[in-house]
């Protein structure tokens, strides 16, 4: 009996450290079919200051053979569960946009195991792949598998989070959000609600990324720079995750009972946070003001209904943008070895259109 | 009772008269997860295109190197009647230990700074175990909270990975495709020696299938106790340390929920949860065919979501071990 019962637990235990918010929406406003259009929240816009930030990569600055991208198999390796909207976002833009080019893809799933996701790299490398789309789950932990890429002369193109080493040799480049930026953002909106003063807490992400390092120090220098009256008197981290964001949550307004503002780092924190709010009586948008990043459509709606002051968007459909990167990378231009996205900001004043729009995953 | 044991002079020596069915259930038992790791590797090899290559191979071998090892610790410590919950978060705790070391004093620090913790974790918990009577459970789900505290406490609350130089003599040691396979070849072998052919090795089964037994047989029941639970916390390091020579870095959200993955292919082995019963070629089995699995669900059902294929794979273990279980009970019939 014993047996049965650790094999149910570990069952689930694959998907226990990714971040679930329980709202898997079938993101009907990704990238599917259509070219780039301009419409506002579907599809990943580069940012115009920062649009082509890095120097121009080339397959042969790479040393990687030419290819022709619709003749070859294209490996993309996932991170973490797609229970996350965010990551089946992610992973079905990509897959619709092979398929919209007409490009071979296989891809596989690390379930935010950094040495699953060596594996599966170089499993869909002895599989036949001969360019790589990899979403890190680590920027530190995965240099087994750029190893064996780099040895087969196939590139990576890392997006969503950096991975260390040097851009256009170990990797591409990276396209992805400036977290630096829409930490600020969260900043300034935070503030502006609290009405410049008080106690904030931050719920950090998951260590070991650039994500939450970017996060953490974009939040407090912005808070520290502009805001005198606003005091950091809590952060902790929560792991990208809802259920240790009440966890934490429920301690910080144990022993910071003035508490008036919190910043987490990521939509499913900000609604665990949510939850230990209203546990402890008070109303969250009127008592204590939270703001998150992410943009996922629960938290939105939150936003929408004055729950939330605001909510950063980190655009998830990275498909379009990917592939062409990819497709310059083989001609004669070169892409960019940092693509940064420009991401929405959803407020009180838009939150209600966009979500009617489709804009929201 | 006594022809539980695998070794090999026990089984003549039972002395129980099997029918020809109940010796065909017997060997099932036992080698459910060998005969199960054959089939699935030939159905896999005649209908997944690809997966009977060398290249595919050699990944699945060596992305699972290291972590068999938390499995053959496990083995030990199951044998024994007990349970080490704590070897997944001693491999991240090794493995940033090594890390850390490389980066303040260099390769010899790298390798024995985790030995030495995961040595002295292993006692302690043993100690607790076997001298305070308290539950392996409990003793070593506060040993996987301690190990993950101590992680975090050197690593900043887990915000710095420590790096290690890709050109320096331990980032050699678990690097490259057959130093990994074949050190994890290497311990299995002296493990299965050590399990069947020492005194050590007979005191686990004898501890697992009765302790009141054992201790009448005069076995030193409280050292042996210790000493296996020092064993694994020692292998667990030593299993994150060469993964952290291999990964070039001391990550460190590694290893969550690591200690299932390893009781899981400790049962699917054959090794009998209570204890008294199991072998370590089982383990083995059972460790390759959790990843041949993963494997072909990683090919196969990658494109349709995580659900998909965390669904199959808690399905396809459900079913292994409602299997293994409903044998075991038909034998003690």
């Amino acid at each position: 009996m014993a047996a049965v019962a650790a094999a149910m637990v570990l069952g689930t235990a694959g998907c226990t450290k990714s971040s679930s918010s329980g709202n898997s929406s079938s993101a009907g406003s990704s990238s599917s079919g259509s070219s780039s259009s301009s419409s506002g929240g579907g599809q990943q816009q580069v940012q115009t200051a920062a649009g082509g930030s890095g120097p121009a990569c080339t397959s042969t600055k790479y040393g990687a053979p030419k290819l022709d991208l619709t003749k070859v198999t294209v490996g993309f390796s996932q991170s973490e569960s797609t229970s996350n909207p965010f990551r089946a976002t992610e992973t079905k833009s990509i897959t619709d946009e092979a398929k919209r080019l007409g490009i071979k893809l296989i891809q596989r799933n690390a379930n935010a195991n950094v040495s699953q996701q060596n594996t599966d790299i170089q499993d869909m490398i002895s599989q036949g792949a001969k360019v790589l789309i990899v979403a890190p789950e680590n920027s530190d932990g995965l240099t087994p598998a750029l190893t064996a890429a780099k040895a087969k002369h196939i590139p990576v193109l890392t997006i969503d989070r950096t991975v260390k080493g040097t851009a256009c040799s170990d990797f591409i480049g990276f396209i992805g959000s400036n977290f630096y930026k829409q930490a600020q953002i969260s900043a300034d909106d935070l503030a502006g609600g609290m009405g410049g003063k008080g106690e904030v807490a931050v719920l950090q992400g998951t260590s070991g990324n650039n994500v939450a390092t970017d996060r953490t120090n974009g939040f407090t220098s912005q808070i520290k720079a502009k805001y005198p009256n606003i005091k950091v008197v809590a952060s902790q981290t929560a792991n990208f995750d809802q259920a240790t964001g009440q966890k934490v949550m429920e301690q910080i307004l144990q022993s910071h009972p003035k508490l008036t503002g919190v910043y987490a780092e990521n939509d499913t924190m900000a609604l665990g946070a949510i939850q230990a709010i209203r546990a402890a009586g008070k109303t969250p948008g009127k008592d204590i003001k939270v703001v998150a990043i992410d943009g996922t459509q629960q938290c939105v709606q939150d936003v929408a209904n004055g729950v939330m002051v605001a909510d950063v968007e980190t655009n998830p459909r990275f498909g379009p943008l990917a592939f062409s990167s990819l497709q310059k990378f083989y001609g004669s231009t070169g892409t960019s070895t940092k693509v940064i996205i420009a991401d929405h900001h959803f407020t009180k004043d838009n939150a209600k259109a966009a979500l009617s729009n489709g804009d929201v995953y | 009772m006594s022809s539980q044991t695998t070794a090999p002079a026990e089984d003549v020596a039972g002395g129980v008269t099997e029918t020809p069915r109940e010796r065909v259930f017997a060997l099932l038992q036992r080698q459910g997860g060998p005969v199960v790791l054959v089939l699935v590797v030939l159905l896999a090899s005649i209908f997944s295109s690809g997966f009977a290559s060398s290249g595919n191979f050699s990944t699945i071998l060596v992305g699972n190197a290291y972590i068999s090892l938390l499995a053959l610790a496990e083995t030990f410590v199951i044998i024994s009647g007990g349970i080490d919950l704590s070897v997944g978060s001693m491999f991240a705790l090794g493995g940033v230990l090594a890390a850390w070391g490389m980066n303040h004093g260099g390769s010899g620090v790298a390798v024995l700074l985790p030995i030495a913790v995961g040595l002295v974790v292993g006692v302690v918990q043993g100690s607790l175990i076997a001298y305070a009577r308290l539950a392996p459970f409990i003793v070593t789900l506060a040993g996987l909270l301690f190990a993950r505290g101590l992680l975090q406490a050197i690593s900043n609350e887990g915000s710095t990975t420590y790096l290690v130089p890709g050109h320096s003599v331990f980032a050699f040691l678990g690097d490259g495709t057959w130093r990994p396979i074949l050190t994890a070849v290497a311990l299995f072998a002296i493990a299965a020696v050590v399990l069947v052919r020492t005194r050590f090795g007979q005191a686990l089964f004898a501890i697992g299938g009765s302790e009141n037994a054992a201790l009448l047989m005069g076995v030193r029941v409280r050292r042996t106790k210790v000493f296996v639970y020092m064993l694994s916390g020692t292998l667990a390091a030593v299993a994150g340390m060469l993964n952290a020579s291999r990964l070039q870095s001391g990550v460190t959200n590694i290893g969550v929920g690591y200690e299932l993955t390893a009781i899981a292919a400790v049962v699917i082995g054959g090794t009998i949860l209570t204890g008294g019963s199991g072998s370590i070629y089982g383990t083995a089995a059972g460790v390759l065919l959790l990843a041949v699995i993963q494997n072909l669900i990683g090919v196969h059902l990658s494109q349709y979501g995580s659900s998909a294929s965390d669904l199959v794979n808690g399905a396809f273990l459900a079913v292994v071990v409602v299997l293994q279980s409903f044998l075991a009970r038909r034998r003690a019939l």
